[in-house]
């Protein structure tokens, strides 16, 4: 396929599933760090070697029937900056090897539900990704797609220390798993921090979705193992099912409590972010990623009608830099996105099926400036 | 100097942090300091990168350590990675190794470092297809000779023949996978 039609839709097709999760986990994603053996890692390698990686990967694709039909491939270097950084916005590609001029690739699966990243930190990681809270899923995919590459290439592996990595926190299985969860009601009754506590004693990292600076963006954060070596991929990934269990169950109550003892606040509050995106003509990201946060939870909560989560994800992925100046068909100055941003969350948001608000009559204090 | 986050104990422990371009020092009392999970210090600051960690647990390599008159080692570890040329001390600087031989080279020092940064020194996960085989019967030729043993020393010598014909077998097998029988 054309990189274009990656680029054009915001939420992939396999983002629009739903299930008893889908409250509060948004998607699953797991990677697998891969190298080969005989060749330095991306940190140390010569553009030869970077050279031959790649022939070696784009030999075992050729090998491979499934991945042949079914996948892409892409040089990071016939990409422009603009393209990049959507395919990072999506998740598809890391900011690391988005910035990788000479040797980075990627292959990407036509349902962009998988990407393999050629010579980012390692030879090879393979991503996975599945909507909502589908750990199993999205690790057999991801083991699939290793079992098939494994054949073709002389994977880096030792019995003590297991998969190598360039980074000795992906040694041994080379396996992160990651959950990403819209928390509004635990971030709001202050019990983040707490868990966040909890969770690095557990051997489990929680961040905010767009990596370390901003930190929670619209109250999504990712769960994510922190150890890879001395378990096996059950073990880990049976660890960040019952984390996340336990981070959804207290969600739920941390949500249930709010409805109980505040749900006029809580009404009032989803109903002003809704106001603000639907009237705005300049909206920051961060203000954006609140309004559209609160506004999710409204539908969750059902104190709100009429809005799919699916429209809400889509805004959430498309009101990024990169895919407003895709959008806007310019490249736009920081100030001119606020502005786009707010044109095309109003357009987002009218055409989801709602009745035009209707101005009322003016109220006492309009003249009031 | 008193540790910034007890507020209580000397500071022992200097970690360097850069913080968007700013190099900012914090100080912590070595009980504070081992509280803190590798990656993820409990304080608002960004956490700690693993190149600084490496460098604060595992400051200078053992070899470094040894005491003037202490006696050398007799057989001098490889410190160079003969694949890449990176030395430990450089791992210690980056926080990250250059190749996988670097694994090989540096095995002696790296139970100790995934014994704090990890579960366990041994990889007990899936392996490449075709080695799985070989550790499995690996594996099961260790707990039979374990278990060999544990019959001879009570003198259950039936028993322990049996078990020593099964590793015989086994071990036809590892050969038939082009394992090494060691
Ligand atoms: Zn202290
Ligand atoms: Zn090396």
């Amino acid at each position: 396929m054309m990189i274009e039609s990656f680029l054009e839709r915001a939420t992939p097709i396999w983002m629009s599933m739903e299930d008893d999760y889908s409250d509060i986990v948004i998607s699953t994603r797991i990677r697998l760090a891969r190298n080969l053996d005989g060749y330095r890692f991306p940190l140390a390698f010569t553009e030869n070697e970077a050279l031959q990686v790649e022939q070696a990967v784009t030999h075992a694709i050729k090998d491979s029937t499934e991945l042949q039909e079914n996948y892409s491939y892409f040089a990071i270097k016939d990409l422009t900056a603009l393209q990049r950084q959507i395919l990072v916005e999506k998740h598809l590609i890391s900011p690391q090897l988005a910035k990788k001029e000479l040797v980075g690739s990627m292959l990407l699966s036509d349902d962009e539900s998988t990407s393999i990243m050629v010579n980012e930190e390692d030879h090879l990681r393979i991503q996975c990704m599945t909507a909502s809270f589908q750990l199993q899923k999205a690790f057999e995919q991801a083991d699939k797609i290793d079992r098939t590459l494994e054949k073709a290439l002389p994977y880096a592996f030792r019995d003590t220390f297991g998969y190598l990595t360039s980074c000795p926190t992906n040694i041994g299985t080379g396996l992160r798993a990651s959950v990403m969860m819209h928390l509004p009601a635990l971030t709001l009754t202050g019990q983040m921090n707490q868990i966040i506590n909890a969770m690095t004693r557990l051997g489990m990292t929680v961040r905010g979705i767009y990596g370390e600076g901003s930190e929670n963006l619209g109250n999504v954060y990712q769960v994510s193992n922190q150890i890879t070596l001395g378990k096996t991929e059950d073990d880990i990934l049976a660890d960040i099912q019952s984390v996340a269990e336990k981070i959804i169950q207290k969600e739920r109550h941390a949500r249930g409590k709010l409805m109980e003892k505040a749900e006029l606040a809580l009404e009032d509050r989803v109903y002003r972010s809704l106001g603000t995106l639907t009237y705005a003509r300049i909206l920051t990201s961060e203000e954006a990623a609140t309004c559209l946060s609160n506004i999710r939870l409204g539908v969750d909560l059902q104190l709100i009608e009429g809005i799919k989560a699916t429209t809400l994800n889509e805004c959430v992925v498309s009101m990024q830099p990169g895919f407003l100046q895709h959008y806007a068909g310019d490249v736009l100055p920081p100030a001119e996105r606020d502005r786009v941003r707010a044109e095309m969350l109003r357009e987002a948001l009218f055409q989801e099926n709602m009745s035009k608000p209707i101005i009322g009559e003016k109220g006492e204090d309009s003249f009031d400036v | 100097m008193i540790c910034e986050h007890c507020k209580q104990r000397n500071a022992t422990v200097t970690v360097t942090q850069v913080q968007s371009g700013q190099k900012v020092e914090h100080h912590y009392c070595d009980v504070c300091a081992s509280q803190f999970h590798p990656f993820h210090a409990e304080f608002k600051q960004e956490p700690i990168s693993i190149q600084q960690l490496l460098s604060n647990w595992f400051g200078s390599p053992s070899w470094q350590q040894q005491k003037a008159g202490e006696k050398q080692q007799a057989q001098p570890q490889p410190q160079t990675c003969p694949q890449c040329g990176f030395t430990y001390k450089q791992f210690l600087k980056e926080g990250k190794f250059g190749c996988p031989s670097c694994y090989d080279t540096f095995s002696e020092h790296l139970p100790k470092l995934f014994n704090r940064i990890q579960a366990g020194p041994q990889h007990i996960g899936k392996m490449p297809g075709a080695r799985s085989n070989v550790y499995v019967i690996k594996k099961q030729i260790e707990d039979i000779r374990k278990r060999m043993k544990v019959a001879v020393d009570e003198e259950q010598f039936e028993e322990a023949a049996k078990l020593r014909d099964e590793v015989k077998e086994l071990e036809k097998h590892l050969q038939f996978e082009g394992g090494d029988v060691s």
